[in-house]
């Protein structure tokens, strides 16, 4: 068995017909391994929900030429397409447009209703989702009523009720607050420690790398960078090409830096950046 | 000195009966000073977006009154269009609504609504262009062939191409990547120089608050839990986390150097400040 969740092999993908025709990606590979956590940042239109949509079959390869493997099954045939779906789950930006019913344990049970499952097996699963996103005790609420972080971990359930190998999510906090962030990050993050799913996270936070073992930079289609988080974080030069900027922390420490502190740059979380500026600082304990 | 808009004791119900006695916005007073930016953050479904549509009559209130420079704008609801020119809203993803077939037009569209036609239109089109930066190349190309971050700023040149006095953006920066989110906040900070304009600005981003605002409105259920100015409101640390907000990252790296060293400052809010303080704080340590 391979151990790769998803490849995309030499696929080229545009948009519009005849004069209007414009590439988005060209001749474009990129292999996920399976229990990976990766990232793909890059500047609006640089391609990034494109590359997300052809790892679940929403978009197909233009022409004849490359092909999207998802376990191996190649999502050009559409005898393939509910397998590949119930592998791939997708979570989009705005929670709103991803929840259609009244009750929010019957938009989580959305899905299961649709693959025909027994209504016991269909209870089970709902609420172990329901569970595993923390909203059990809202399974009776309106989804209208909740927070807008509330609505997306619904919408996160409602994905992971179908048990998918993968996880990818488009933008999924752009409009949270800060508390709803945290907590759809932390959902994210455990769903990919606790439970080896694959996560792919497209982003516009910076700090959102953070827990990623890979992080991409998209920039008109093209894979500019490929790394750790903090090695991409080190890479000015190439985020400032991607119209990208470092995390608040890191740049923090690179202001620190330019002003003459002698200082280790290579930090993104609080905890990380504050024991870096402690250090350097030789501050005791008062 | 007088405020130019001032909110007294506004309450909205989305249900005109209000059976059930609930307010999306309740009891919430508040005045703003002409050439202020005043920052209002909060967490979602907090009555952000339901206070400001208010401000330029979208919404009416259940009870309560918005004044306009002294002036009840409900008091002629005939002329409530004339407020919505004078108070200029730019909603959520406004590139959303961008329709006309070239940028010109769109631009156009606001003040060709106010009346204006032929010179004075291409005029008040090319003032504004010229004052947020949009370039003359642009004028006709298609809306739909620029990037996500220009048609935003497109969009929002539309409505300060009408020089409203009150600018409000509710979240204007969202889904933007850095440069886009750079390049509009640099643009609503062209427009109150050129104008001297009041702007209210809604957003989660802490950063961005702290670099731009004078004072922040802090919306929590409904009712205002602070108005203050941006330094009184991101000290109230403990506060702002238990309804669901936080404090710019820089201050939230102090807070933890903080615990382990007392003597380090826990009230700068910006990363450029934090940095300077540290560095003066190194130095201090040496010559001592």
């Amino acid at each position: 068995m391979s151990d790769k969740q998803i490849e995309i092999k030499n696929v080229t993908f545009s948009y519009g017909d005849g004069e209007e025709k414009r590439n988005v990606l060209e001749n474009f590979s990129l292999d996920i391994e399976r229990g990976s956590f990766t990232v793909i940042l890059g500047h609006n239109g640089s391609g990034k929900s494109t590359v997300a949509k052809l790892m679940n079959g929403l978009y197909k390869p233009s022409g004849e030429s490359g092909k999207v493997l998802v376990d191996g099954i190649d999502t050009r045939g559409s005898e393939h397409e509910i397998e590949i779906r119930r592998k791939v789950g997708m979570v989009f930006q705005n929670p709103d447009n991803q929840l259609v019913a009244s009750v929010v344990e019957e938009d989580v049970a959305f899905g299961p209703e649709n693959l025909g499952l027994k209504r016991e097996e269909i209870r089970a699963r709902v609420d172990e989702a329901l569970k595993a996103v923390g909203m059990f005790e809202f399974r009776k609420s309106t989804p209208h009523h909740l927070s807008g972080g509330q609505k997306q971990r619904v919408a996160i359930a409602g994905v992971i009720v179908m048990r998918p190998e993968c996880l990818i999510l488009d933008e999924p906090t752009a409009m949270l607050d800060p508390k709803g962030r945290a907590e759809v990050m932390d959902i994210i993050t455990r769903f990919n420690r606790e439970n080896g799913m694959t996560v792919v996270l497209i982003t516009h936070f910076m700090e959102e790398a953070e827990p990623a073992d890979r992080v991409l930079l998209l920039n008109d289609g093209e894979i500019i960078s490929d790394g750790k988080p903090k090695e991409i974080f080190s890479d000015i030069e190439t985020l400032k090409k991607a119209g990208l900027d470092v995390p608040q922390t890191t740049e923090l420490l690179f202001e620190l830096k330019q002003n003459g502190m002698d200082i280790d740059t290579d930090a993104i979380s609080v905890e990380e950046t504050a024991a870096r500026i402690t250090a350097a600082l030789h501050l005791e304990e008062k | 000195m007088s405020s130019i808009l001032e909110v007294k004791n506004l309450c909205f119900s989305y249900d005109p009966n209000n059976k059930d006695g609930k307010y999306a916005v309740h009891d919430v007073s508040f005045s703003v000073e002409k050439g202020d930016i005043i920052g209002i953050i909060g967490h979602t479904g907090s009555g952000k977006s339901t206070l400001v549509q208010h401000l330029n009559g979208l919404l009416k209130p259940t009870s309560g009154e918005v004044l306009l420079n002294g002036k009840n704008i409900w008091d002629e609801p005939k002329k409530i269009k004339d407020v919505r020119f004078k108070v200029g809203l730019v909603f959520q993803y406004p590139e959303y609504q961008l329709f006309e077939e070239t940028v010109f037009e769109d631009i156009s569209f606001g003040p060709k609504n106010m009346g204006l036609s032929g010179e004075e239109l291409t005029a008040r089109v090319n003032e504004i262009c010229e004052v947020v930066g949009i370039k003359k190349e642009y004028y006709e190309k298609s809306p739909f062939d620029l990037s996500g971050g220009e048609k935003r700023r497109v969009a929002i040149a539309g409505v300060m191409a009408m020089r409203p006095e009150v600018l409000i953006l509710d979240e204007p920066i969202a889904g933007l990547d850095p440069k886009g989110r750079r390049d509009t906040v640099s643009m609503i900070k062209q427009y109150r120089k050129a104008y001297g304009a009041t702007v209210i600005i809604i957003s989660h981003n802490m950063e961005d608050m702290a670099l731009l605002a004078d004072k922040l409105l802090v919306m929590n259920k409904g009712s205002i839990e602070m108005f203050d100015t941006v330094y009184n409101v991101f000290s109230k640390y403990d506060r702002l986390k238990e309804i669901g907000l936080a404090v710019p990252a820089a201050a939230e790296v102090l807070r933890r150097i903080n615990e382990k060293n007392s003597s380090i400052r826990t009230d700068i809010f910006t990363t450029k400040a934090a940095a300077e303080y540290l560095c003066a704080y190194a130095a201090g340590e040496k010559g001592a």
